[in-house]
């Protein structure tokens, strides 16, 4: 802040020639930059809205043609997209309160220097960040637990984050322990101490390990990709994205329902069409959600600065 | 505070005060106690000690746990037997009671092994649970013994193969112990005082309230590491890990030997530390992009900018992959316009090529995460001293003297931090990125280690999983080795380390 009054007095009085390139420099690339992040985004909408034929032949580029939105309703329509749609929110939802609730108690626990064995326990946690047994094991070992095509396979490994662990215990040791020995002193036991006092004061780390959590399980594929091969009802969007990306697939593949929807029929749907509009109803929560997500961010990193 | 309170609980512990000459050798015998419950409980996941399997017709895949779950682990390749009269109906269900006594006892043994963290009278109390517990335990045991002769008097024994696994030995013997350890241990246990509650020190109430985490880690961060062992077997899928195929060092030395395989994962690794090298020499980027973002005078665009560029970020590969798809296909914008503008005739498809991968897969990295890594860049620079800038000013330095002086120097340690740890990751580049771009035209040069990890061990037609496993394993051992010595340098370096 105070650099920008400074910069603004200084040029207000040293205008050169120099400053005034540089400023159109660097404003032109960074306006540059910011179209190139948005303009895909716009260019995937238009085209989801626009007549199905001038989209297979690529005519559509700056505008929309012939705006409609029987691509939206013709392909929430589609099972195998509903069914990928309710699997990837279920996950989203149970996997991201679950990670939050346990990464906020297990970072409380950890603070409490009177645990039996605490340094070991911390050090096996965050071990577990900077070493993995790799691919093939970690599967081998999904598949023994019986979470190999199992719905709680995309939860149960996603549910203990040491990083997120870390973040929440460095958050709670910057809490007063006043607030905490008040209410001990009262009596209140560990977990009612927990419940009413850290984890009402612990909110701003919450939601932003809520928010990279639940972004986290949204855009989730590989796992569904390894895990669930044998049972297409358990793919998320995204894998089913992936899927219809695929060069080789074609309408007939996709709707493997076997029914044939007339309104697919009549949306004249192609293999472009339905790629981006999949890609548009992945993005579109994101997109909603993401004004709310943005002051989160700020905070969830710089608290997280500490530790790199 | 917490201190003073536990020491308050133990100075109210009374027991320390009573000199009972049998209060240290109950210790220990707590101490034994629990540990083998600890394998008691272990042992009830594990199949090969599984006492239930009393016949080879049940899964050798079933453990104790999962036959006292559900009935059909036992029962369900009996159906034809019981059909044909080749076994009793009685036989199965007494089988699945023995399993169910079992598995009920060992989870009462657990409990009685939390208790015993307690004081005195919740300890006492948890020994008589484990006396009962054990003592359940061997009546079930037993029962799974005498259950065995309804197996054995089959006419068929070919098909229903009665045996008598090494379970019921390993069990029977587990659970006489824990039986006689717990009388011992009840009657070398100093008497609770009188008034006594029952209570547990904070110490072991926090320990066994993070337990449950504790196993969650272990199950799915340790665990896999006992899947090393495929590495060293001739594995494949559906065939067991007998010592027949035990290999030892043989995939080892196929892997420098052979070369076809050298030739793969040189080439492999060429693709890894190019594109990793690509990240890191150009890891200054973000930086950069913060310093010069700062210099936008107006608050509100400073905000918009970094809104709008960090959206890239939240979506994942395969979304990217939708984007490149859209632009740079045949039909895709890329071509579209040219066309439009009289420069080509013909689209031509920008993916399906493999020329320079490496710089293609390195822009889409950079438009996916240019905004986002320089959020940490812009709140350090806030944190920079503004009088450090005055005084730039005042011996007459320029915006870029400012910048390279003053700015860079406030930055240089995040920055250090981040190239270390990328450094460390040199060898992990992830797979999404190129898992979704792979095509048959860019093979070569897109694969890095990761995603040929998965496509040996998981996705090929022929899959070389115990190849893969050992590729996997190298890959840990040396990024961990990398990651520590990034560490130390760091710590040299710095004075402080970034672990």
């Amino acid at each position: 802040m105070n650099e920008t009054v400074r910069n603004k007095r200084s040029r207000i009085h040293r205008q050169s020639a120099g400053d005034i390139v540089f400023r159109i420099l660097n404003d032109t690339f960074f306006i540059l930059f910011t179209l190139i992040c948005i303009f895909p985004f716009y260019y995937l909408l238009i085209n989801t809205i626009s007549d199905n034929e001038l989209v297979r032949i690529g005519a559509v580029n700056w505008y929309p043609r012939g705006i409609h939105f029987n691509n939206y309703i013709a392909l929430l329509r589609v099972n195998d997209l509903a069914v990928s749609a309710l699997v990837t929110v279920a996950r989203t939802v149970l996997g991201t309160s679950l990670m939050v609730l346990t990464s906020a108690f297990v970072g409380y626990l950890v603070t409490k220097k009177a645990m039996f064995g605490r340094k070991v326990i911390y050090r096996m946690i965050v071990i577990t960040m900077y070493f993995n047994a790799g691919l093939i094991p970690w599967y081998l070992n999904m598949s023994m637990l019986g979470l190999t095509n199992n719905f709680w396979g995309y939860i149960i490994p996603g549910i203990l984050s040491p990083f997120n662990i870390i973040l929440v215990k460095t958050y709670m040791e910057s809490i007063p322990a006043e607030l905490e020995e008040s209410a001990t002193m009262d009596g209140a036991g560990y977990f009612a101490v927990f419940r009413n006092i850290m984890l009402p004061l612990s909110k701003p780390i919450l939601a932003t390990i809520a928010v990279f959590g639940a972004v986290g399980h949204w855009n989730s594929f590989t796992d569904s990709i390894i895990l669930m091969l044998g049972e297409p009802k358990l793919y998320t969007l995204q894998h089913r994205l992936y899927i219809y990306l695929n060069k080789n697939s074609n309408l007939g593949a996709i709707m493997t329902t076997g029914q044939v929807d007339q309104n697919m029929i009549n949306a004249s749907l192609n293999q472009r069409t339905i790629s981006l509009t999949v890609s548009m109803i992945t993005i579109i929560p994101i997109l909603l959600v993401y004004p709310f997500m943005q002051r989160y961010f700020q905070k969830g990193l710089m608290l997280g600065a500490v530790k790199g | 505070m917490e201190q003073k309170l536990a020491e308050n609980v133990e100075r109210a512990e009374p027991v320390k005060n009573i000199e009972n000459r049998y209060g240290k050798v109950s210790d220990v015998l707590m101490i034994l106690l629990r540990i083998l419950i600890i394998a008691v409980v272990a042992g009830l996941f594990i199949p090969y000690i599984n006492p239930v399997r009393l016949s080879g017709a049940i899964s050798k895949n079933a453990s104790l746990f999962t036959c006292a779950f559900s009935y059909s682990a036992i029962g369900s390749n009996f159906v034809r037997a019981l059909y044909k009269g080749w076994i009793d109906q009685g036989t199965l269900t007494t089988t699945y009671i023995g399993a169910l006594i079992d598995g009920i006892a060992a989870a009462a043994l657990a409990a009685a092994a939390c208790m015993s963290l307690g004081e005195s009278r919740l300890r006492r109390l948890g020994t008589w649970i484990s006396i009962c517990a054990s003592a359940v335990g061997i009546a079930g045991t037993v029962l799974l013994r005498l259950t065995y002769n309804g197996f054995a008097v089959t006419d068929h024994p070919n098909k229903i193969k009665p045996m008598l696994p090494t379970g019921i030995y390993v069990y029977g013997t587990l659970f006489t112990v824990v039986f006689l350890l717990s009388v011992a241990a009840l009657l070398t246990m100093p008497k609770p005082p009188p008034g006594a509650r029952y209570e547990m020190q904070p110490k072991y109430r926090l320990f066994l309230m993070i337990l449950p985490f504790i196993i969650l880690v272990v199950v799915f961060s340790y665990l896999p590491l006992y899947g090393w062992r495929y590495a060293f077997f001739d594995y494949k899928p559906g065939s067991d890990l007998t010592s027949e195929n035990f290999v030892g060092f043989k995939w080892l030395r196929y892997l420098f030997g052979n070369a076809a395989t050298r030739a793969d994962i040189v080439r492999v690794l060429k693709n890894t530390f190019a594109m990793s090298g690509i990240g890191i020499v150009t890891s200054w980027l973000p930086m950069a992009f913060a310093i010069f973002l700062t210099e936008i005078p107006s608050n509100r665009t400073k905000r918009l900018i970094q809104t709008f560029t960090t959206i890239p970020n939240f979506i994942s590969w395969v979304l990217v992959y939708t984007v490149a798809f859209a632009f740079f296909s045949t039909e895709g914008f890329m071509n579209s316009v040219l066309i439009n503008l009289g420069v080509k005739q013909k689209g031509t498809n920008y993916l399906m090529s493999g020329d320079h991968i490496w710089l293609k897969m390195w822009l889409w990295g950079t438009w996916k995460g240019l905004g986002w890594g320089s959020i940490i860049y812009i709140s350090s620079i806030s944190n920079i001293d503004p009088q450090l800038y005055e005084a730039a000013t005042v011996d007459g330095a320029g915006r870029f003297k400012k910048m390279w002086h003053v700015t860079v120097p406030g930055l240089l340690p995040t920055f250090f931090v981040m190239l270390l740890m990328s450094i460390a990751n040199i060898l992990s580049n992830g797979m999404d990125q190129y898992l979704v771009f792979y095509n048959a035209a860019n093979r070569k040069t897109i694969q890095v280690l990761d995603l040929y990890v998965y496509q040996l061990g998981l996705a090929s037609s022929s899959t070389n999983i115990p190849l893969a496993t050992l590729i996997g394993m190298l890959k840990s051992l040396v990024s961990v080795t990398l990651l520590f010595t990034a560490n130390r340098i760091s710590g040299r370096i710095r004075g402080q380390s970034i672990i």
